[in-house]
């Protein structure tokens, strides 16, 4: 199938699901089959976020969000490649703290909302450290098992050459841990911004959870589903340029092992 | 600079002799093949000669020296071609070729060198694909240029071709010839391919089975310049194959037994 052809069934696709939904809830003069209050009219949806910025509380909201978003996500690629390189080659330490880290891991990171917004405040922080826990997990799982599983075979080829342990960290274990980084990097940006809004939904005074939850506390259905669609829009665009960004570092990869 | 053997023997920690009482002297600049039936403890005789032992794992005894000097050694100018390719698969291959030149801290104008490496082994035209986009005869190839590109005084090599189909073996054995020819550098080949072993070898090493140690050493007397594919087809090729099989068959059968 060609690009083309291939891009305009998609966007028909998505036409023909719209059409549906708007019909389905009450559009065209048709009887509605959802309640609008339970169930947004996507036109009256679409109209909602124009009505929104026109406020000049989207901007607010979304200049909050993203802030907390992206600096969470900064920090905790940097916190979790620190900590993963620190533990990748202090082993002893590693073996003894692991069962406390899985623990961390399996817990529900989100979880931890209510308990960083009594300890933080309803301001930003709150939010940034929540995208952080979300983010620093996986990044430092990632660069740990990225340290342990360095082909050895690679390290006898430097280690005969003459490689150091400076030129096997260089040419051989920082590459190989990059790669399974940058294969986190998708999972991080949505995962940074779910931190950010879930910490907003728990306790906050701006940003666009804070914004859906009191919308949808009074109802206003319009607004709480643009507010979701906006949230779509954001990480479809964030996720697709981390993609992009993944592909272009990890183009020496044979293509069968990505899953796009 | 040759490699001296000296009443070698090795053992894993855990119980298993590997190789026993190994003598073998490879004078500088000489081709030298060592054959046996696989689990015979050439690679690991190969990865001491290295310094590549994990010495945790295995005990070593008797002297083994590279040019005078224990292996491992950081002066040591080894090469080492892998069976499995081991380049670096986030390196074209240009870079990968230069692998060596760069740990070795080599001036940048020595890196031309490797371009013309490149040419030698017909890769011209390759130099900024992936390992993964190339097939792996040319992957072995790199291997080969790579080493040869830092200009080690001893190359070992463990089953280099091992991999490889049938025709690109010869070519590949045919390229090693020729490089070897020119430069004459100290090579120590390890195969379980008899063919390999005495179109390569100045003399080859016949192995027993484990716990491996030398069976027999015989010169494989040529005059001139070998030609692999012509070799084979020699007399002398014939009688030797016949006399090497009959020592190996015997190590093949009491294993499989």
């Amino acid at each position: 199938m060609s690009r083309a052809r291939l891009l305009l069934q998609r966007l028909a696709f998505v036409g023909a699901l719209l059409l549906l939904w708007e019909a389905a809830t009450g559009g065209f003069g048709l009887p509605p089959l959802l309640e609008p209050i339970i169930v947004a009219r996507p036109s009256r949806a679409f109209a909602e976020i124009g009505a929104y910025a026109a406020t000049g509380l989207l901007w607010k909201d979304l200049a909050a969000t993203l802030q907390a978003a992206s600096i969470g996500l900064a920090l905790g690629i940097v916190g979790g490649v620190a900590f993963g390189l620190l533990l990748g080659y202090a082993r002893p330490i590693a073996d003894t703290i692991e069962p406390v880290l899985i623990a961390f891991n399996s817990l529900p990171r989100i979880a931890l909302a209510p308990v960083l917004v009594i300890a933080f405040g309803l301001g930003i922080t709150s939010k940034i450290f929540l995208a952080f826990f979300t983010v620093f997990f996986v990044i430092f799982f990632n660069t740990y098992l990225g340290i342990r599983s360095v082909d050895p075979e690679l390290v006898k080829a430097v280690r005969v050459m003459g490689g150091t342990r400076r030129d096997l960290a260089r040419y051989v274990i920082l590459p190989s841990v990059s790669s399974w980084i940058f294969a986190a990097l998708r999972t991080s940006v949505s995962f940074a911004l779910s931190g950010a809004v879930v910490g907003e939904f728990v306790g906050s005074t701006a940003g666009l959870g804070y914004r859906m939850v009191i919308s949808a506390g009074l109802l206003d259905t319009d607004r709480t589903y643009a507010i979701l669609l906006l949230l779509m829009a954001i990480a479809v665009t964030l996720v697709e340029l981390a993609k992009r960004v993944e592909d272009r570092l990890l183009r020496w990869r044979p293509t069968a092992a990505f899953m796009s | 600079m040759g490699i001296t053997i000296e009443d070698v023997s090795i053992r894993f920690r855990r119980g298993v002799e590997v190789v026993t009482h190994v003598d073998l002297e490879v004078p500088s600049g000489e081709f030298v093949t060592i054959v046996g039936p696989s689990g015979c403890g050439k690679s690991t005789l190969l990865n001491a000669v290295a310094g590549l032992l994990d010495r945790s794992d295995c005990i070593v005894d008797g002297r083994i020296s590279v040019d005078g000097r224990a292996p491992g050694t950081k002066s040591s100018r080894i090469g080492y071609v892998f069976q499995r390719d081991t380049l670096l698969p986030w390196r074209t291959i240009a870079d990968n070729v230069q692998l060596g030149l760069q740990i070795q801290r080599a001036p940048q104008p020595d890196r031309t060198r490797a371009r013309e490496l490149l040419a030698l082994v017909g890769l011209e035209g390759f130099e900024h694909y992936y390992p993964h986009q190339v097939s792996g005869g040319m992957r072995q190839r790199a291997q080969l240029i790579r080493t040869l590109a830092y200009e080690p005084d001893v190359i070992l090599m463990d089953e280099p071709f091992g991999a490889l189909d049938a025709q690109n073996r010869m070519l590949l054995q045919a390229e090693l010839l020729r490089i070897w020819e020119r430069r004459r550098v100290t090579v120590l080949f390890v195969t379980h391919d008899l063919a390999e072993a005495i179109v390569l070898g100045q003399r080859v090493v016949v192995m027993s089975r484990r716990p491996g140690r030398v069976k027999t050493i015989r010169e494989v007397v040529l005059a001139g310049p070998r030609d692999p594919f012509e070799l084979r087809a020699s007399p002398e090729f014939t009688r030797l194959e016949a006399a090497v099989w009959a020592e190996l068959r015997d190590e093949f059968r009491a294993g499989a037994a």
